[in-house]
């Protein structure tokens, strides 16, 4: 286990940097902030002062080796649209994400699994049903119809929740509510296909045959079985909240990284893109090794 | 958490009473349309940044007042000594909100930061571009400033300028904004929210607002919402679909020009019967109240008409797709390659229902018999299409852009939208660039005509563009304020000029 | 599309008689959940192929005076009979047009997601470990770079065309059926079978795409079913951002943008299309679970007996 997890975070610190590599030249090839940062009349003079301030005036390469100097010192550099440490700023908005990620996916996996086993047991019955329309509805809409749609009918016409922002427990119901959706039924889908294939598979027929009369433990049996692509979903889609949940931080005004990230890019702030996709690619790449980890403690046959 | 229940508990009542839980105590909160990035006062002139600064942190030297003309605010009266030389007499007894006094030197600093080279900032690019200011401070309370070129609006273009302490770096931008006006700027939780809170040494009237707080959210149905719930008091901009509810919603100019910016020089746009064509294909009357709001008035000038100099006795083009066929058709025989493909480009989300007003302008050009494409571009690659220098193998293209000017002047739209020099100019016109020149030069009644003559020969002779409409913005305000907004929303909202019912 | 073709699933374990396509429908027809998902969908393929054809012209012709009007007005041509958009054009023949570019985006994307994941996973799983270790960490690469980021470089220096786009979707949706792939054939590699096969001396290959591959597809079908209506929506959000496809090409995915502001006012803007993804979706996804069980002849029963129950 030691030398895996030694080996995983040297090939995980080579691709972080392929991955800053890759980034910093392909983001420079979609154009120059100059033009976005200042009025559109502004004279050729301040475009120049501009660039020269910004060290966007040097050849790309000179701009490169600057940038890894400063990394190697952990300094991102600062940010062109806020002026202060581009790190600094998506530290702040990461905070936020990783506690909507954490908060939204936990509750995520426990009712998927939970909803999802219980309509594998009974295919095709009315609660398979059921769960399976509206897992299917819910993940397939448009994530700000949702949103929209929850404020006026909760917050303007009942009056039960503020409509956004942070602050109070109650700012954090309908943002989670509304994130939930969409993991939710696309894992519940994945738990029940994988519970149906396990519950008749070889195995637990050789256990019912062998006398395993306990439904529990067979359930438990198939349930540890069905795991490993339920597992991999839940990365996926727990990675894609790391990433930021972009309408939910507009809709609900939640600073988290997504719209900082998204704003980033469209203004062309190269310092807060690197620094955001360095943090969020740390945070994938270490829930990718618990994942890998989890397989070989659910199914013991994978080894590393 | 019983702390946080309570606050729920308010947030609750507000809901229901509609804001009576708050009204008491003279706070009020404003949502804005996005975060603030900055809240450097020399970059006020961002739309957000200025509704949180201007003149409630940082006051400038005048004042343009909607209707009434250029006041005075930190200066009390000014003078033309000759030779780009104006002298301003500075209002006493002001204190900044960290304690120091206000004197010429802060006025002199001010400038030299706004202007320098040390930090780019909104204000000095986009006003004070192509001149050099230099300061001479007389006596504590009288400052002479000298602009080359000479400019004859210098104490209109100081309205723009924001005063701050002279102790303020020069090279970096501050993280708390200091000025004189009647709010100290409290606390910036990045994020979540701005409060700022009224001053007790403020040197003007006690203002009835005690405490503000500034939220953020992108969508306008959200701070619509946000009004109707009680959570917000004034959202400043939301857009014309959320502006249902006839007591709280209040339309007003936005001070922002939408028009077809048309590349004069490549054919067939060159020829004056196919810009003419142009204009009379597009039914400017089937928008209004439709696609945009009712309120929206149709353009015969970049400028919106309050500004000095709006030629009023300008008639938008009529809607004559006959027309345009056949001036289309008389170039065309004249040798005019009408049928060339012609661009039209957008910017998309650059305001509300663009794509629709794009995709109908579109279908009008085409019935008239334009070969014509439409592409939507974000604004990064706008820009490259908007600004020069230009691509040379571009082919024929109109530009959609919106333009804002609130300053009263033509000055700050002609030069950069017409002369031959201008970034964003599709023209190269010798004429129009002498009538810049001249209307820039004079001053009084003598200007007022020279740009209402180039509003005339723009419009009427060169047709260089296709002008289309001024818009209307719109504010939603809870019902216990005493406020309504003006063309000035757009850039600035003054916390003092807000009353409680 | 890949579900169709169910000798990929499962080779040599369809019975001989009576033909094939026969006892499938038979099966379909029993399960009427299955059986509407199947029409509608072919309905959609139908719009997809001939509704530019026929209805291009009514679905781009503006009307300002019948802006927004509202759905359900059996009233007026049958065109409007879900409404009009925001510039008067009828919502259902816009619909109907724009499923030929939907679909060409979301089952581009889509399958060559599936393809390219479901081949690297493979490889990935059943090779040496310094091969499986670079596949994986590009895997963590893609994962973490940001699909906007990588929409507006494609689309900045290429055009916004459907082929890119499906370019920019397919590359960030690669990693999910890549990880899948690998982890199960991880877990199959050590199961008695593949070890018995491999004793008996079959070819990678062999054991591959006879024993391993079978097992993983249901698993990668349900996700495929699902990323459809991920993708059409993530193709919104970037003709939302003004960096997907743009007018006058429509998707659903552009409709459903472009009524975003018109929510609290006129629903059906966005609504209609709207829940033409999620039919759509709803659709693939019974069918696939359909198809899962019916050609399975494990899980055959369930159909079977679940059918004379409630019969």
């Amino acid at each position: 286990m030691k030398s895996f997890l030694g080996k995983r975070a040297v090939a995980s610190a080579i691709s972080l940097i392929a991955l800053v590599i890759l980034v910093f030249f392909l983001s420079r090839l979609t154009g120059d902030p100059t033009s976005l940062y200042l009025p559109v009349d502004a004279s050729l003079e301040s475009r120049a002062q501009f660039r020269e301030l910004h060290g966007l005036n040097d050849p790309l390469i000179v701009q490169f080796f600057h940038y890894i100097g400063d990394l190697a010192r952990f300094d991102f550099g600062d940010s062109i649209r806020r002026s202060e440490p581009a790190l600094d700023a998506v530290l702040r908005a990461f905070v936020w994400t990783l506690q909507l990620a954490v908060i939204t996916m936990t509750l995520v996996t426990i009712a998927a699994i939970v909803v999802g086993s219980l309509a594998a047991f009974r295919v095709g019955g009315l609660f398979d049903r059921i769960a399976t329309f509206f897992s299917l509805i819910g993940s397939s809409a448009p994530d700000f119809w949702i949103a929209i749609v929850a404020i006026v009918i909760f917050s303007v016409n009942l009056g039960w929740v503020p409509t956004s922002g942070t602050g109070t427990v109650w700012h954090w119901i309908l943002p989670i509510s509304v994130l939930f959706i969409r993991p939710f039924g696309l894992i519940l889908q994945i738990v029940r296909g994988s519970m149906i294939s396990a519950l008749s598979s070889a195995y637990v027929k050789t256990a019912r045959a062998k006398g395993v009369r306990n439904k529990s433990i067979i359930f438990i049996h198939a349930l540890r079985n069905a795991m490993l692509p339920v597992v991999t979903v839940i990365g996926d889609q727990a990675a894609a909240l790391l990433n930021g949940a972009v309408v939910v931080e507009t809709v609900f005004g939640f600073p988290g990284v997504g719209k900082l990230m998204i704003d980033s890019i469209l203004q062309r702030d190269f310092t807060v893109v690197l620094a955001a996709i360095f943090v969020t690619a740390v945070a994938i790449f270490v829930m990718n090794i618990l994942i890998d980890i989890l397989y070989a403690v659910l199914d013991p046959r994978i080894r590393y | 958490m019983t702390h946080k229940l309570g606050r729920f508990a308010a947030a609750l009542l507000a809901t229901t009473i509609a804001g009576s839980a708050f009204a008491q105590d003279g706070s009020l909160t404003i949502v804005l349309s996005e975060e603030l990035d900055v809240v450097e006062p020399c970059m006020a002139s961002r739309s957000n940044i200025g509704r949180v600064v201007l003149q409630n942190i940082a006051e400038t030297v005048t004042e343009l007042v909607p209707g009434e003309g250029l006041k005075p605010r930190l200066a009390t009266s000014w003078e033309d000594m000759g030779g780009g030389t104006w002298r301003f007499k500075l209002r006493e007894g002001v204190s900044f909100s960290d304690g120091s006094t206000f004197d010429a030197n802060d006025v002199a600093h001010s400038i030299a930061r706004t202007t320098g080279e040390a930090i780019v900032c909104e204000i000095g690019a986009k006003f004070f571009g192509g001149m050099a200011l230099t300061t001479d401070v007389v006596d504590d309370y009288t400052i002479d400033i000298t602009a080359d070129p000479a400019q004859p609006i210098l104490p209109l273009l100081m309205s723009t300028m924001a005063v701050v302490p002279a102790e303020t770096p020069m090279d970096s931008f501050v993280k708390t904004p200091i000025g004189t006006g009647p709010y100290t700027f409290d606390e910036y939780n990045v994020g979540q929210n701005i409060k700022l809170s009224a001053r007790d040494d403020y040197w003007g009237d006690a203002p009835a607002v005690t405490t503000a707080t500034y939220l953020f959210r992108s969508d306008s149905a959200v701070r619509a919402a946000m009004v109707a719930t009680g959570e917000a008091d004034i959202a400043p901009n939301i857009a014309l679909q959320d502006a249902t509810d006839a007591g709280m919603d209040f339309s007003y100019p936005n001070s922002e020009t939408v028009y077809l910016r048309v590349d004069n020089e490549t054919p067939p746009l060159n020829d004056v019967r196919v810009r003419k064509a142009l204009n009379y294909a597009v039914d400017r009357e089937a928008f209004v109240g439709t696609i945009l709001a009712n309120g929206t008035l149709l353009a015969t000038g970049m400028t919106p008409p309050s500004t000095i100099g709006y030629n009023h006795d300008l008639k938008p083009f009529p809607y004559d797709p006959a027309k345009a066929k056949e001036l289309l058709a008389e170039a065309k025989a004249d040798g005019v390659p009408t049928d060339t493909k012609i661009t039209l480009i957008g910017r998309t989300n650059n305001f509300g229902n663009v794509l629709e007003t794009m995709e109908a302008l579109l279908q009008m050009y085409q019935d008239a018999g334009f070969n014509m494409e439409l592409k939507m571009y974000e604004v990064a690659e706008w820009v490259d299409f908007y600004s020069k220098p230009f691509a040379e193998d571009r082919g024929p293209q109109l530009v959609e852009a919106q333009h804002d000017n609130a300053n009263g002047d033509p000055v700050f739209s002609m030069y950069f939208k017409y002369h031959t020099e201008g970034l964003q100019s599709g023209a190269a016109d010798p004429k129009i660039d002498e009538m810049i020149a001249a209307a820039t030069a004079a001053t009084g009644a003598e200007r007022e005509q020279l740009w209402s003559d180039l509003f005339a020969y723009i419009h009427g002779e060169s047709v260089t563009d296709v002008l289309l409409f001024h818009m209307v913005g719109f504010s939603r305000v809870n019902t216990r304020l005493d406020f309504e907004p003006t063309i000035k929303t757009n850039s600035e909202l003054q916390l003092a000029q807000i009353g409680f019912k | 599309m890949a579900y169709t073709d169910p000798q990929d699933a499962l080779p040599d374990v369809l019975p001989d008689a009576p033909p094939a396509w026969v006892s499938v429908l038979r099966m379909l027809w029993r399960d009427k959940f299955a059986l509407c998902a199947a029409i509608f969908l072919l309905i959609v393929i139908c719009c997809a192929i001939f509704g530019p054809m026929l209805l291009e012209d009514q679905a781009m012709r503006n009307n300002l005076r019948g802006r927004n009007a509202p759905p359900f007005d059996f009233s007026k041509d049958w065109k409007l009979w879900l409404g009009g958009d925001a510039l008067g054009r009828p919502l259902l023949a816009r619909i109907i047009v724009a499923a030929q570019n939907t679909i060409m985006v979301a089952a581009g994307a889509v399958i060559c997601s599936v393809l390219i994941g479901t081949t690297l996973g493979l490889i990935a799983g059943y090779t040496t470990n310094t091969t499986s270790q670079v596949i994986m960490r590009l895997a963590d690469v893609i994962m973490s770079f940001p699909s906007l980021l990588l929409a507006v470089i494609v689309l900045y220096m290429l055009s916004p065309s459907v082929g890119n786009i499906i370019i920019v979707l397919a590359i960030t949706r690669i990693p999910v059926y890549l990880r899948t792939t690998r982890a199960e054939v991880l877990e199959i590699r050590g199961r008695m079978f593949v070890q018995a096969a491999q004793v008996m001396g079959a070819s990678t290959l062999r054991i591959v795409f006879r024993h391993i591959l079978p097992v993983v597809f249901p698993t990668l079908v349900t996700i495929a079913t699902l990323d459809f209506a991920f993708v059409m929506l993530a193709e919104s959000s970037l003709s939302f951002l003004g960096i997907g496809i743009q007018p006058p090409e429509i998707t659903w995915g552009l409709m459903v943008a472009q009524g975003r502001s018109y929510l609290t006012n006129a629903w059906w803007l966005s609504f209609m299309p709207g829940l033409a993804i999620i039919l759509t979706t709803l659709s693939l996804n019974l069918l696939s679970n359909w198809m899962r069980t019916a050609l399975d002849p494990v899980q055959r029963w369930r159909l079977e007996i679940s059918r004379t129950k409630n019969d």
